[in-house]
């Protein structure tokens, strides 16, 4: 029997075509109807309109394009022999306006997606109001990061050589005013505990002891048995290099380094369906990518910990990703207490961009995992630009003997359900998609 | 020099480049009369959603006063006398009685989550939480199948009264099939027509849905167009920029719910309130461009203390759009607030002509073009190409002021 469906929700949608045996889940593919040719618009403009064009790929991870395409440029200039300078300053302001995206990505999830899907699951309704908290939360981080990059969404403040703003102190001592708010706001409302308490629990069993928001997870994806399903290929990939992230891969419990110029993309497998996302490979496997593979890769104690009871079930997803909130939070508070204002915010680069040839390869941690940007310049006008998001990592439509981590994790579900509970927990974004 | 002056003068003072903020008593004691016994009916009816505004007031701790001011601010921006204020308010407090109906097409979703409070006051942010939105496709709970029955049973039910919303370009390549809606497989140029002939008026969010955005930019893969070109017998108001401010949203739908309709438009159907003004005119750097004061590169001395970004290709005095009083995130800044200049987001073909760090000189702006000829005001097109004339007399003027200043303190 073959079943479609359809998921929606924030950032576009997708279409699920699952097959069943013995009312399981044997197969499913996944495919994307969207297009707009992001890639194509991109050829023939002066690279610095990639600064503008890109972060507009997506309208909730757009900063970490911006980001993206800053470093490609910049891996341009390397290569071609004229290594820029950054600052520590413009570094730590890219790094914290970027961890803020992340933040506030996950709090949509978590309140959006997760909470009200999984409410449904359990049959234990919630307010209307419940699914407003995480816009709030999401929205403290938005202003933080306004301050350094002057709008969410779809700022433009990274530029090669650094970033245009030049904060003065009151501008971090609003920020920070706001993050401990934000901060403040966390321990009311997840954790019932202070973030430094919350960062030191190794354990599962002080998880299920909290009293907020994150006890009420834990308590409701154990009820629904999200603990015991969901598994995927336990394999993991992380590319973009920050201060919360290492390029690492993990297979069978050992972390060992990856080259980017081992990822290739394939077409896609679907089923009378038409599809414009291609999946992203490692050395032609899939691998998961995102809060969880980093989490893992980082050796987080408390992630460890779950992931040795649980591997990598629905379960550690959903709580990797919401534990990362707090690691990002504390990077972020860290962060903003490192910059030095009398640094510059920009260093001149030592050649002209109109007369930069070469190719480069931009590389960040988005929220859902490694963002890649692919660039050829030819006298600093863009002859070839290619884009490899998250979601082509983990929601890959590949064929029955190589399904994607989504697609692997998707087989066995009882019901149409939970396999798409299990499909949310890698999060949708059709847009990055296929861009 | 005189000339230059003079034509300065003449083209700021100019009638065209005015916008009519006093329409006289009369018009207004009328207005109020009607807008009174338009509240009055609406009071009647029932909400169409669950949440209350004062609670929700009340949940995020602000306080009556603190509402009236808001209430003041809105009413001002909407560019109403303070007498409409308590109507405002009461419009406000009856915004889940609008029903809001909200397509997401080819785009990012960056409105939505603006939508999603992502900026915006405080306030515009539960009014836009409380509106009735009654269908939205990447919001609501449902989806697949069970999403089109409720769309259906959303426009059957408030059947001419609803405001379409629409996020998003329509592609037009490929028999449309760049873009197809969810289990029917209909286009999205199909669905809009669809959604949109039952609407009270069909309200276009953010430069895709405007002018086509950047799924439209050169080569224009997938042949995507805004909603104007598609919708063509039915009120229509433009919401552009990349993304729209939510407090713009806010503004139509509260106009909308006093009046009864739409408010007044400039020659690209956007709404006079919050595109009457150039990002120019109240930049918060203006002294600096008057006094020829620039950024001339990155990071210079004149990027540390705030100088005109002109010169870096800002294109604040071609660009009509309130973030330089609104601006985002909860007005906590904006792009020219960390010294980058305006891209002009919320003009046509932004995305080609004004792109980035492309001094104005550079950039082959023109005229905006492309679809919109037949319903343009001629006074409008002409206003935009002689600001921009305007501009360059302007900034070639206090360039050589600025230069005369320095080379008389040389001399001492």
């Amino acid at each position: 029997m073959i079943t479609r469906k359809w998921i929606e929700r924030i950032e576009g949608e997708a279409s699920v075509q699952f097959t069943f045996e013995h009312n399981k889940v044997s197969f499913a593919t996944i495919a994307f109807p969207h297009f707009r040719g992001m890639e194509a618009i991109l050829h023939a403009r002066p690279a610095m309109d990639a600064l503008v064009i890109t972060p507009r790929v997506c309208g909730i991870c757009g900063h970490s394009h911006l980001f993206a395409a800053v470093r490609a440029i910049e891996s341009v200039y390397a290569n071609s022999g004229f290594p820029l300078e950054i600052s520590p300053k413009a570094e730590a302001l890219r790094e914290l306006t970027l961890s803020l995206e992340l933040i506030q990505n996950h709090f949509k999830w978590l309140y959006l997606v997760i909470y009200p899907e999984l409410s449904h699951l359990v049959q234990c309704p919630i307010a209307d109001s419940f699914r407003l908290k995480g816009a709030y939360a999401a929205s403290l981080a938005t202003k933080v990061l306004a301050i350094f990059a002057g709008q969410w969404p779809h700022s433009s403040y990274m530029i090669p050589g650094g970033v245009t703003c030049d904060p003065t102190y009151v501008d971090t001592v609003r920020a920070m005013g706001l993050l401990d708010e934000l901060i403040r706001w966390f321990e009311k409302e997840l954790t019932g505990i202070s973030l430094e308490e919350y960062l030191h629990l190794s354990s599962t069993k002080a998880l299920s002891r909290l009293s907020g928001d994150m006890g009420d997870l834990d308590k409701m994806l154990r009820a629904a048995n999200m603990h015991k399903q969901g598994f995927s290929y336990d394999r993991y990939c992380v590319l973009g290099e920050h201060g919360f992230s290492k390029p690492s891969k993990n297979i069978n419990k050992r972390t060992t380094k990856v080259n980017a110029k081992q990822v290739t993309l394939e077409n896609p497998y679907t089923v009378d369906e038409k599809t414009y996302a291609k999946n992203a490979l490692y050395q032609n496997n899939p691998f998961e990518t995102g809060p969880l593979a980093r989490a893992i890769i980082n050796g987080i104690p408390l992630i460890k910990h779950l992931h040795r009871s649980f591997r990598d079930s629905t379960y550690s997803r959903i709580m990797a990703r919401s534990y990362e909130i707090a690691l990002l939070l504390n990077h972020c508070k860290i962060l903003l207490q490192s910059i030095r204002l009398d640094e510059p915010s920009f260093i001149e680069p030592h050649k002209k961009i109109t007369s930069l040839s070469g190719e480069g390869v931009g590389i960040v941690e988005a929220p859902r995992g490694p963002l890649m940007h692919k660039v050829t310049l030819n006298k600093g006008i863009i002859d070839h630009y290619a884009l490899i998001t998250p979601t082509q990592w983990n929601l890959a439509s590949g064929s029955p003997q190589t399904p994607g981590p989504a697609q692997k994790a998707m087989i066995g579900a009882d019901s149409i359900e939970i396999a798409t509970f299990t499909f949310r927990a890698f999060d949708v974004c059709s847009v990055c998609t296929t861009h | 020099m005189s000339d230059r002056v003079e034509a300065v003068k003449k083209l700021f003072t100019s009638k065209s480049s005015r916008i009519e903020t006093n329409k006289g008593d009369t018009y207004y004691q009328e207005l109020f009369v009607k807008c009174e016994a338009r509240l009055n009916e609406l009071r009647a009816n029932t909400p169409a959603n669950r949440l209350d505004f004062s609670d929700l007031l009340e949940e995020n701790g602000i306080d009556r006063r603190e509402f009236m001011k808001w209430a003041s601010a809105t009413t001002a921006m909407l560019m109403l006398p303070p007498m409409f204020t308590p109507l405002v308010a009461d419009a406000a407090v009856m915004m889940n009685r609008a029903p809001v109906i909200w397509l997401e097409l080819q785009d990012c979703a960056g409105n939505s989550e603006a939508l999603l409070r992502a900026d915006g006051p405080k306030i515009d942010e539960i009014v836009l939480d409380i509106i009735s939105l009654e269908y939205h496709e990447t919001l609501q709970a449902a989806s697949g199948h069970q999403a089109e029955k409720q769309l259906e049973e959303a426009m059957e039910h408030f059947k001419g009264k609803y405001l379409l919303f629409v996020e998003g370009a329509i592609p037009m390549g490929m028999s449309g099939q760049y873009g197809t809606i969810g289990a029917s497989g209909e286009t999205f140029h199909d669905h809009l027509v669809r959604c949109a002939a039952n609407a009270a008026a069909v309200v276009a969010v953010g430069s895709c849905a405007t002018f086509g955005g950047v799924p439209a930019a050169s080569p224009n893969p997938t042949g995507a167009v805004g909603v104007m070109d598609v919708i063509k017998n039915k009120p229509l108001i433009n919401i552009p920029a990349c993304p729209a401010n939510p407090a713009n949203m806010v503004g139509v739908i509260l106009h909308y719910l006093l009046t009864g309709q739409v408010p007044e438009l400039d020659s690209l159907l956007r709404p006079k309130f919050a595109f009457g003004y150039r990002i120019h005119d109240n930049c918060e750097r203006r002294a600096h461009f008057d006094a020829g004061e620039y950024v001339e590169e990155w990071g210079d001395a004149g990027a540390q203390n705030n100088f005109c970004l002109y010169k870096m290709g800002c294109k604040g005095p071609m660009t009509f759009n309130n973030c330089s009083i609104v601006r985002y995130n909860e007005a906590v800044n904006w792009p020219i607030g960390v010294g980058r200049g305006c891209i002009g987001c919320s003009e046509p073909d932004f995305w080609d002509k004004y792109a980035y760090e492309r001094p104005m000189a550079d950039a082959k702006i023109k005229a905006p073009t492309g679809g919109v000829e037949k319903t343009v005001d001629e006074f409008g097109l002409g206003m935009l190409t002689a600001a921009g004339i305007g501009i360059a007399i302007h900034a070639a003027a206090s360039a050589v002021a600025g230069k005369r200043e320095k080379s008389g303190e040389s001399h001492e």
